[in-house]
């Protein structure tokens, strides 16, 4: 069953676990691809995970010259192949989101793959693996499909990021901070 | 994603070439979180982590720390030959210490042991220990000081985590089991109320099933004098001022009645003392206590409406009620709110505490501390000393008496009654109260020795250093926050030198002259069976809890012995409390004031605990690169309100004061906590230590410091 990557920012506790557990992948050279953001660190300790996306037409591979940056057939788009790269940058500017980084030393690209040792073969990525909030989930396109339908603001906006997207069309899927809005309780 | 659901459905792991997984736990907090160690096959050297999914309590979680904890091995400043230091002036610092044999270590141990005992008595060698070890290692080092050491004088770092919570259980349902139900019910509850609980940092894996109670529409409710990444998103957060947990659990209980949310048929045929409590909680109503408390009438009527209508809740709590010099009393009246309410003794509803360390609950029922014996026996019940020396092989005349506490311990070594040191698996130079005198305490002392796998701050007190190993370089049982006994495994042989640290007593002890009662135990195993044997019949009662039951059943829940064989996951179904007339007991509990309030010359309250990135006093959690790179150093959080009126900035450094010492800190602005409070975590060392500051005020009962309230001063520099 095909699973996606899912994004609760409500739940993010900013304890950097997807960092250290991405550093773990292997083919990650022990360098973490994803990024947490305090929001407003003077005012409270909300915090949220920046991901790659994994967009359905990516800036980031339409803006490099040598085709460097392949989308594999899950969707996940993967970092610069390293005999390709020339280290132009564009990526690193494309991207509306801010991920692919580059590295000076090597003259390369590198970015998030969605794990893709692992996801080619269904297996959670490392950051939703250990995400002890749930912040980052792999659910079924059931499930997301609940998800969509329960998370509804109060004002009549959408809490999932899409249709109509920020950006572009995505593969990883976001609800933003107000799920429990229109939460109703138990009692 | 939870519970059963999840588990129909679990993932594969990815075992890449060349390797194995060793399945086992994180060494870390009392989550004990399941992990696979990846392990190299041609070097057989550890070197990652893979999720553990099937792990019933955490699916593949883990926190920052969990993710890193494999680093802790093969890292460049592990101990690998014991160390000996002939200066004794050196003492205090890193310097002086040259390698030696391990023949040479324990000759002079039990050289200089034996000479100072013979001198001053038996009881000037103290043992100080710790729980973030196995039940097997924990039992022995109870055995090993009072068998071959024959001194009374040992305790454990439990007294700064988990006495509390230890007590007040005790106190009111007559057993101390953390959790009355497996974590695995905390999601489909109604409601969590939790007190002075850091969860999301202390405790992340549990969070999860905690945001899954609000999801289901349930509440959350969370007490705590900051904003912590819990309470940010809770439906109530109490901002209590420090200190004053006993006012605001009295209140909850005064309202519970008041409104009709108590459990009359429960409270009559299964609880003592509603009567007398019913009638000192009286006085603590919204408006009294909000006058103690500093949180909103509104807020507090809420909280019980909340928990008084919920058909299932729970009630947890952790340090932050427990560190207090009436931490036992706090406890205690938390679970009042439980017992008038019954919702306890079925699933779904209950009363647990976060243990703090990896093994805080196993650790504390088997003898390390002062007062008690193998399957949570008193050493003061001759009963209990009978049936441990029969399997100890030594009569009730030499098994010596009761012990003091560990803050109390340093006070001892202060008087020079005690003059010796035994320290494994602790680093209370850092941990301890009132660092300045602990420190002291220590430099003092005759002869020193310190088991640890890193140069700890308290080795730096030490003459020998013997090197230990990692939790990965050996196996055994742990009992997690659930009261689930589960089984460490070996994933790499110990690295250089480095022994476990039950091969080192049990060396001490044949130098001793005491072998006999030692040398039958060649493996963890054998400990296990001999500590198995030992607490059948008492109120932890491990005897049927053998490494393959824990194998097939992912755990053990204690007690496990004839009557229950495969354990016990819910306490108190059959409304049983553990007292001998099985009623709980509803304590009445007038409340005092912290030992040390605000006045004019220390007019904050100074409040201390834990980041996500660190575990306890950070001697192998700052060793991490990632860890470390994170949280590199402490700091004091200040309300802008308090910062203005200082005139400091965001990372300024400041002077932080007390009654008892000063420390340096940069200035961390955040609107997430009271304006009458500052806050500062505990992880750091030497001039970093806020340990330096806090308040050594001992509560009566367990004798856990006051380290989360005193008073205090700011100074620009």
């Amino acid at each position: 069953m095909k699973k996606v990557l899912y994004i609760e920012l409500e739940n993010c506790i900013g304890c950097r676990s997807c960092l250290a557990a991405c550093t773990q992948c292997g083919g990650h050279e022990e360098r973490n691809r994803n990024y947490v953001i305090d929001v407003n660190p003077f005012v409270d300790r909300q915090t949220m995970p920046m991901m790659c996306l994994h967009c359905e037409n990516p800036p980031c591979a339409r803006s490099c010259p040598v085709q460097a940056i392949q989308v594999h057939e899950t969707g996940a788009v993967l970092s610069a192949m390293t005999e390709k790269c020339l280290g132009c940058q564009n990526c690193t500017i494309a991207c509306p989101y801010g991920i692919p980084k580059f590295d000076v030393e090597q003259n390369l690209m590198y970015k998030c793959d969605l794990c893709i040792d692992r996801t080619k073969d269904g297996i959670p990525p490392m950051c939703a693996s250990v995400c002890p909030t749930d912040t980052l989930q792999w659910v079924t396109e059931e499930e997301l499909a609940v998800k969509k339908s329960q998370f509804r603001l109060s004002n009549g906006m959408m809490a999932s990021m899409e249709d109509p997207y920020l950006e572009n069309k995505t593969n990883v899927h976001v609800s933003l901070p107000g799920i429990l809005e229109g939460k109703e309780k138990l009692f | 994603m939870l519970g059963d659901k999840a588990l129909k459905d679990v993932p594969k792991n990815v075992i890449h070439p060349n390797e194995e997984l060793i399945k086992t736990h994180c060494s870390y907090c009392g989550m004990q979180c399941g992990m696979n160690l990846r392990v190299n096959t041609k070097t057989n050297k550890i070197i990652g982590v893979e999720p553990r999914y099937e792990w019933p309590v955490t699916e593949g979680k883990m926190c920052p720390k969990g993710v890193t904890a494999y680093q802790q091995t093969n890292h460049k400043d592990r101990l690998l030959k014991p160390l000996i230091r002939d200066d004794a002036s050196k003492k205090g610092t890193k310097e002086g210490f040259r390698e030696a044999s391990w023949e040479e270590a324990l000759d002079l141990i039990v050289k200089n042991f034996k000479s100072l005992q013979g001198e001053y008595g038996e009881d000037t060698v103290s043992v100080f220990s710790g729980v973030s070890m196995t039940n097997e290692k924990c039992y022995l080092t109870g055995k090993f000081a009072r068998v071959a050491l024959k001194t009374k004088y040992i305790d454990y770092n439990g007294r700064f985590c988990m006495a509390s919570a230890a007590g007040g259980s005790l106190r009111s349902l007559g057993v101390d089991r953390g959790s009355s139900l497996p974590w695995t019910d905390l999601h489909q509850t109604d409601c969590l109320f939790i007190a002075g609980s850091n969860t999301a940092e202390c405790h992340p894996t549990s969070m999860y099933r905690v945001w899954e109670v609000q999801n289901r529409g349930g509440y959350l409710i969370v007490v705590d004098p900051r904003e912590t990444p819990i309470a940010r998103r809770a439906d109530l957060h109490l901002d209590l001022r420090p200190g004053t947990d006993l006012a605001l659990a009295n209140c909850m209980v005064h309202l519970l009645i008041k409104n009709g949310h108590i459990d009359e048929e429960f409270i009559n045929q299964h609880t003592n003392g509603f009567e007398e409590t019913k009638e000192l909680v009286e006085l603590f109503t919204p408006e009294y206590t909000s006058e103690i408390t500093g949180v909103s009438p509104e807020k507090l009527i809420r909280a019980a409406e909340i928990y008084g209508k919920a058909p299932n809740a729970i009630v947890m709590f952790a340090r932050g009620v427990e560190q207090q010099s009436k931490g036992v009393d706090n406890v205690s009246s938390y679970i009042n709110m439980a017992l008038v309410t019954g919702k306890i003794g079925r699933p779904k509803a209950g009363v647990a505490t976060f243990t703090g360390q990896g093994n805080g609950q196993g650790g504390r029922e088997h003898g390390q501390k002062s007062d008690l014996l193998p399957g949570y026996r008193k050493i003061t019940n001759p009963q209990h000393v009978k049936e441990v020396c029969e399997v100890w092989g030594i009569t009730p005349e030499e098994m010596p008496g009761p012990g003091v506490s560990a803050y109390e311990l340093f006070e001892l070594m202060d008087k020079k009654e005690i003059r010796g040191m035994y320290l494994l698996c602790s680093n209370p130079a850092v941990s301890a109260p009132n660092l300045n005198f602990v420190r002291n305490a220590m430099k003092n002392l005759d002869f020193m020795v310190c088991s640890d796998f890193y140069l700890s701050e308290s080795a730096e007190f030490a003459d020998v250093v013997l090197p230990t190993t990692t939790w990965s370089e050996d196996e055994g049982t742990v009992t997690n926050l659930e009261g689930r006994i589960i089984k460490i495994n070996q994933a790499q042989k110990p690295i250089g030198e480095s022994k476990t640290d039950w091969e080192i007593q049990i060396e001490i002890a044949k130098r001793y002259g005491k072998g006999k009662y030692f040398e039958h135990l060649k493996t963890a195993k054998d400990i296990a069976d001999e500590f198995r044997l030992a607490t059948k019949g008492g109120n932890a009662d491990y005897s049927g809890a053998t490494w393959e039951k824990i194998e097939e059943q992912n755990g053990v829940f204690w007690p496990c012995n004839e009557e229950n064989v495969n354990g016990t996951p819910h306490m108190f179904l059959d409304k049983k409390f553990y007292h001998p007339d099985g009623k709980a007991k509803i304590c009445a509990l007038p409340y005092r004031p912290p030992a040390e309030e605000p006045d004019e010359i220390y007019p904050l309250r100074l409040t201390t605990g834990r980041v996500v990135y660190h575990y306890l006093s950070g001697n192998q959690t700052r060793r991490i690169p990632f860890l470390k790179d994170m949280c590199p150093e402490p700091y004091v959080e200040i309300h802008p309100e308090l910062a203005v009126k200082y005139q400091i900035e965001h990372d300024e450094l400041i002077r932080l004061y007390t009654r008892r010492g000063e420390a340096t800190y940069k200035v961390k602005i955040t609107e997430a906590i009271r304006k009458d409070t500052v806050f500062v975590p505990y992880h750091f060392g030497h001039k970093e230590s806020i340990n330096l500051l806090t308040n050594a005020a001992l509560d009566p009962m367990s004798r856990m410091p006051e380290f989360k309230v005193c008073a205090a001063q700011i100074e620009k520099l």
